[in-house]
């Protein structure tokens, strides 16, 4: 059995966080499978971005009877910087997503997708490039 | 027996969406305590700046694991109510702390 306070849901809306009233104003609540997906989505995104992070690292600090000195620093600098990008990206895409959830809009295409591809290719190409003239 | 009885418990969903979840946080935990590790291993040859990048990314990885058990039972019982509240604070922070480290790791590489 109701009792008055369950009888009609959607007449009471929930109670939401400043932040969350702030971030992702207006719509209505997504199925949750979809948030927590979402959520997911994002922490593959913040995975890759920490494995460029610590490739980066790595090549500064083990690669250095490998590359010249302004090779090492410049791949080095590129993967933090690409990791750095991805990072903000990837929470910026997730909050765009959630969006569009909430107000039953067509999902945004990934701008981070053509930028890991673009620069991935880009700074494989230049390697390779460097271990061939080398 | 309902969900509601038992929320920390219960798996109400049969996709497992609390425990994937979960799970991509407890990935990304590992994935930070890795790569604290690469900057511990750093430590020797640039000193202080790395020591803040491997405190950032131990905390965060510390973060993340402190919240672990609410998550999968605020989780559990969102799924079985219908409504999950998205982690807006946990998104930010991980992803601030991505920023952080890409950031610092420039400024150690760059001079060096």
């Amino acid at each position: 059995m109701l009792d008055e306070k369950t009888d009609n849901p959607a007449a009471v809306p929930p109670k939401r966080g400043k932040l969350a009233e702030w971030l992702l104003p207006g719509g209505i609540e997504p199925d949750p499978r979809f948030t927590l997906a979402n959520e997911r989505t994002f922490l593959a995104w913040i995975r890759t971005s920490l494995a460029l992070l610590a490739g980066g690292i790595a090549i500064e600090a083990f690669t250095s009877d490998l590359f010249l000195e302004t090779v090492r620093k410049s791949l080095a600098a590129s993967l933090l910087l690409l990791g750095m990008l991805l990072s903000a990206g990837s929470a910026i895409r997730w909050l765009r997503v959630e969006r569009s959830m909430r107000n039953k809009t067509p999902l945004p295409l990934p701008l981070i997708v053509p930028l890991l591809a673009g620069a991935g290719a880009l700074a494989t190409g230049a390697v390779l490039i460097l271990i061939l003239r080398h | 027996m309902t969900n509601a009885d038992n929320p920390a418990g219960s798996q109400g969903d049969p996709g497992l969406q609390p425990e994937r979840t979960t799970l991509a946080w407890a990935r990304t935990m590992l994935a930070l305590v890795t790569a604290s590790a690469i900057f511990l291993r750093w430590l020797p040859r640039h000193g202080f700046p790395v020591l803040m990048l491997f405190v950032v990314a131990i905390a965060t990885a510390a973060a993340i694991y402190l919240t672990q058990r609410r998550r999968y039972s605020t989780n559990s019982y969102g799924i079985t109510q219908e409504k999950v509240d998205a982690e807006i604070p946990a998104v930010l922070w991980t992803a601030s702390a991505g920023v952080a480290l890409g950031a610092l790791g420039i400024v150690v590489v760059i001079p060096g």
